[in-house]
């Protein structure tokens, strides 16, 4: 499958974030893996940030790699937050309760903001 | 007691994409274009591109088995306000005798449910009605959005003369 995914990885304080940009489907999985590992790799975070501001499109299966990602986390007791997301992709992060179990920030700005302070 | 006529259902477009993996992307943007002056706010468009996305990937993964050869058939009509979106594929029954496994997000994160499976969850949650039906080899999954309608609801499937409940799961 073509990969039409790339992320970039880089820490701030006790988070490491993870900018997400092209599409979020079956075709990201190695991408993902791979930053999820560059990003908890060094420097043990507590918080995980992803973020969507320049992914266009995220599908079913882009969906199950974030769920994916977020029970890796959730066993290695690291916070996960979300940026970036459109209103509709808002929507099904709500319809999919994965908003109940990741927070979601309007940019990657305010996320970092908010992880200025000691991860909860 | 009066009534008021329906306009005449109009087909907005009709075509077909091979079942190749990530074709569903190309059905996505020819809807995009045969609704683009149905007067669709927005919000509605995303969440129709969504659903047809994923009833396409279904089909074409699915129903077709991924085999270019045999096309997913995608109709688009417009019917007063309702926006009624066909897409069919050659696969018969998808999932015969197996019921499909609503997602919980919890029991995913506990390793108990697969993280796959939310296809066809998408689909009932972006629309305001999908009925699914079987003929033979063909096997339809029907769209439709009401424009102006409010955000959508989770929708009841309901099917044809089969396969109302066995719509195979991403």
């Amino acid at each position: 499958m073509k990969k039409t995914c790339k992320a970039a990885v880089h820490a701030v304080g006790d988070a490491a974030v993870i900018e997400l940009a092209g599409e979020v489907d079956g075709g990201a999985a190695g991408v993902l893996n791979a930053a999820y590992e560059q990003a908890v790799g060094s420097g043990e975070p507590g918080t995980v940030v992803l973020d969507f501001a320049r992914v266009g499109y995220i599908n079913s299966t882009g969906i199950a790699l974030i769920v994916s990602v977020l029970a890796r986390a959730r066993a290695e007791r690291r916070k996960v937050v979300a940026s970036g997301l459109s209103e509709h992709y808002r929507e099904i992060f709500d319809i999919t309760r994965l908003s109940d179990f990741i927070e979601v920030f309007g940019n990657l700005d305010a996320a970092v903001s908010q992880l200025a302070g000691p991860a909860s | 007691m009066t009534s008021v006529a329906r306009p005449a259902p109009r087909r907005l477009a009709a075509f077909a994409v091979p079942s190749e993996p990530g074709n569903e992307r190309l059905a996505l943007a020819r809807v995009t274009e045969a609704v683009a002056a149905s007067g669709l706010p927005p919000a509605q468009l995303e969440r129709l591109k969504t659903a047809v996305a994923e009833a396409t990937m279904n089909a074409i993964e699915h129903g077709n088995r991924g085999r270019p050869d045999i096309p997913v058939d995608v109709e688009v009509v417009q019917e007063g306000d309702d926006i009624i979106v066909a897409i069919t594929d050659l696969g018969g029954e998808h999932a015969p005798g197996g019921p499909v496994e609503e997602p919980d997000l919890l029991l995913k994160l506990e390793g108990e449910q697969r993280a796959r499976g939310w296809g066809l969850f998408l689909i009932r949650n972006m629309v305001d009605a999908m009925q699914v039906r079987t003929d033979g080899a063909r096997h339809t999954i029907q769209l439709t959005m009401r424009a102006g309608a409010a955000a959508a609801a989770p929708v009841s499937q309901t099917g044809g003369s089969q396969g109302g409940g066995d719509e195979e799961d991403l």
